[in-house]
């Protein structure tokens, strides 16, 4: 009987069953935006950098011990790790800062970085910063020969000089421009030194919370170094991220409440629009609540169509929003489908009490009259 | 005839009006609210982005490129910007985008025992009363939200008091023994003095071994009256695009139309060039951690608000559009009727559309009155400020459900004109 009189009115029903479906889009896709936002645009915030930085207790730190300590931190949570020496080294008999780092983590840890020119990318090639350039008068494609000198003790002496090219200008309108970059194994060989670290760059996605548990489980280790939080940045990601997720949540619960109110009204407005048929059969003798029964079940399946249909369109506009914001794709989470439709058939349910109710409430001859 | 006609469907049938005008205006303050949060949210993001500190750095010009290479601070003249010329800032094209900003100088001094301390003179909460009539509290309180107050609290310049007062970071304090309350003296090049330490603060970097004091206190004892070694300007940009790349590198290379459009527009470029030209012998460039992440989190967070609002309208539009097909067509009869006693069709379109239009306004209104409460809902409670309705937003909105409310009637009423009378009364 509930197919029959669904097939029969189709029509009014698809206007139905059209306004079940929006909601349960609006309810799914917003939803499952909510819960991606805050890994999506924390992933974003690591746009601003290292937010922890491994500097060691006394003098330097070996880079086995550093990779010690990177691999406390699970994979899916570090973004990069760059390892930086400093050094002093000459060029054109100027003592300048030399840090030797890797090219490819850098990147990553500062994304910040702008090149004029390219990244090095083999042996041998400088990165330097952009007030030395300045003062030096050097630019992109120039050989330049690095010397490096140290008086270590009384008598050993390492003094090398190896040519390099420059292929980048960094600017960054901080300190970064005073220094020279090569990969640290140049630096390595230029210095004939082997396996030690000054300081260590961590970009590690995640709260402050979980950063807090990822550097004392570094620190409890005793690598010969601290792991510190950079406060400005973990601080002010905290502040901000929570102040975005609080604008996603906030426009949610307002967008859900009103789309399903419009729901409501107008699966109302479907079901007042049958009183006719309500009174007529409660004058051929059925009973209120065998019509109560019918109608509700008709209203709940309409529910369960339309909840069934909006959580997997929802879910493609999630997609397409995570797409087209962020560049990623977006987790399918398997929960919200029934809870979904379980709130498409509530609404329904809801809506279509009201009318059928007030409906059967009235005497038959009443409602077939028109009154 | 016309007007009665309508005035007794409105009366008559006015449960059936007041649902329809009811989910008009639902999808109304839905799409004001959205289109209102949606063309405020970039400012109120750049606001909260404030926290991440100055996005800007005014250095002199000379010793941009000599004192941190070789070392030379506190030698030659002209290494040094000027202190009277700060207010200045206030006056370039893009004055009001700027939102905070504090001068600093670095002294070197010792502590009593002879042990050398870096100190930074700056602003904490000055007050400044601009020309324009504007007011406006700049300084570290704001530039350096992130630092944590571990004993006593900030500096406050406007509080009436003789005594000199200074904050300490936690690595000195803990070295030294001191605590907020402590008196402490300094001696610097040109003077020395008791400085009553009131806070005592965690950065979380070598600023934790520093001692901060007012910019006059710090400028007397290195004998410095005047001058200050750098500015920290906050300042609301525009992301960069093509045009500001290309200025940046050199604002000569532009036409005079670009010039003018980049001139004008918040590019952080932009705002660097216009206090370079204030500022006497200055080099002012972008902390490019700040002004290129900036730039980023707001392109995705406009985005992001664009789509869920494109969404919302879609679903609001839709809705409405339902619910007015639906209210047409169960009035098959109705209009059945009007044509077997002779009616134009052009008369029946006339009188369900005015029926329908004076419905959709009346909802069209309330809505966007409700919208409008919506969004100051979510700026209050999220940015905890208004957000700014913009005049825009009524056309839209108006345009909108007119479009709307149409597309969702004509169509049912073709449809049911099409109908042979006798077919619709007959009940088909």
């Amino acid at each position: 009987m509930i197919t029959a009189s669904l097939m029969r009115r189709r029509s009014r029903m698809i206007v139905a069953l059209l306004a079940i479906a929006i909601g349960a889009t609006i309810l799914s896709g917003l939803v499952t935006i909510y819960y991606d936002v805050p890994r999506q645009m924390g992933a974003e915030f690591r746009n601003y950098g290292a937010n922890m930085i491994i500097a060691p207790v006394e003098e330097g730190f070996t880079d086995k011990a550093f990779e010690e300590g990177i691999a406390c931190i699970a994979d899916e949570d570090l973004v990069g790790a760059t390892p930086y020496r400093y050094e002093t080294v000459r060029i054109h008999e100027q003592p300048l800062m030399a840090a030797g780092t890797e090219f490819e983590s850098a990147k990553k840890t500062s994304p910040y970085w702008l090149v004029d020119g390219d990244w090095p990318s083999s042996g041998f090639e400088l990165m330097i910063g952009n007030n030395i350039a300045e003062n030096l008068q050097i630019k992109p494609g120039e050989t330049v020969s690095v010397r490096y000198e140290k008086e270590s003790g009384d008598s050993e002496e390492v003094s090398n000089e190896v040519d390099f090219t420059v292929t980048g200008i960094l600017s960054t309108g901080g300190s970064e421009e005073d220094y020279v970059y090569m990969a640290l194994s140049d630096m390595e060989e230029l210095t004939n030194e082997k396996g030690t670290l000054d300081l260590a760059e961590l970009s590690v996605s995640g709260g402050s919370e979980k950063l807090n548990a990822y550097a004392d489980k570094i620190n409890s280790g005793a690598y010969g170094y601290d792991a510190r939080l950079v406060k400005r940045v973990t601080a002010s990601e905290t502040t901000v991220l929570s102040k975005l997720q609080a604008l996603v949540l906030l426009v949610t619960v307002i967008v859900l409440a009103l789309t399903m109110i419009c729901v409501a009204t107008t699966m109302t407005a479907v079901v007042t629009e049958r009183r006719r048929e309500i009174g007529l059969r409660k004058a051929i003798g059925a009973s209120d609540a065998s019509i109560i029964k019918e109608f509700m079940g008709e209203g709940m399946m309409l529910g369960a169509v339309g909840g069934i249909l909006g959580s997997f369109v929802g879910f493609l506009f999630a997609q397409a929003v995570s797409v087209n914001v962020f560049s990623s794709s977006i987790s399918f989470r398997p929960l919200l489908v029934p809870i979904t439709i379980i709130v498409s058939i509530a609404v329904t349910a809801i809506a279509c009490l009201f009318p059928i109710r007030s409906a059967t409430a009235v005497d038959p001859a009443l409602v077939l009259k028109g009154e | 005839m016309f007007t009665r006609m309508i005035r007794g469907t409105l009366f008559r049938q006015w449960k059936k009006m007041i649902m329809i005008a009811f989910t008009i205006a639902l999808g109304a303050s839905l799409a004001t609210a959205m289109l209102s949060v949606v063309l405020d949210v970039g400012d109120k993001v750049n606001q909260e982005l404030k926290t991440y500190g100055a996005n800007i750095t005014v250095v002199p010009k000379s010793s941009s490129v000599l004192n941190d290479l070789y070392d030379m601070e506190g030698e030659g003249v002209g290494a040094y910007l000027r202190e009277d010329e700060l207010g200045k800032i206030k006056t370039i094209f893009w004055a009001f985008n700027i939102v905070d900003y504090a001068p600093f100088i670095n002294v070197d001094a010792s502590l009593p025992d002879g042990s050398p301390v870096t100190i930074t003179g700056s602003w904490f909460n000055h007050h400044m009363e601009l020309p324009t009539g504007e007011e406006l509290d700049a300084g570290m309180n704001s530039l350096r939200s992130w630092w944590e107050i571990k004993d006593g609290k900030w500096i406050d310049e406007q509080a009436e008091t003789d005594e000199k007062v200074a904050m300490i970071g936690s690595e000195l304090a803990a070295r030294e023994g001191l605590k907020a309350g402590d008196t402490m003296h300094l001696s610097g090049e040109a003077g020395e003095g008791d400085f009553l330490i009131v806070g005592v603060y965690e950065a979380g970097g070598e600023e934790d071994e520093h001692v901060y004091m007012q910019l006059n206190d710090a400028q007397e004892l290195a004998g410095l009256d005047g001058c200050i070694n750098s500015i920290e300007v906050s300042a609301l940009t525009t992301p960069d695009n093509e045009l500001a790349i290309k200025a940046a590198k050199d604002p000569g290379s532009l036409t005079v139309k670009q010039y003018e459009t980049w001139y004008c527009t918040a590019y952080v470029s932009s705002i660097c060039y216009q206090i370079q030209e204030v500022i006497t012998d200055s080099v002012a460039s972008p902390v490019r951690q700040v002004a290129d992440s900036e730039g980023a989190i707001l392109e995705k967070t406009k985005l992001l608000m664009v789509l869920i609002t494109i969404l919302s309208l879609i679903g609001a539009a839709l809705g409405i559009c339902n619910l007015v097909t639906a209210s047409v067509m169960e009035r098959s009869s109705e209009i059945g009727l009007m044509k077997a006693i002779g009616a134009q069709n052009g008369a029946v379109t006339g009188l369900v559309l005015t029926e329908i239009m004076l419905t959709a306004i009346v909802g069209g209104i309330f809505g966007f009155l409700a919208g409008i409460g919506f969004s100051q809902i979510i700026g209050h409670t999220v940015f905890n400020s208004a957000i700014t309705i913009r005049p825009m937003v009524i056309p839209i909105v108006a345009v909108l459900v007119t479009i709307v409310t149409l597309a969702g009637s004509i169509p049912a009423i073709r449809m049911l004109l099409r109908l042979q009378p006798a077919e619709v009364l007959h009940g088909r």
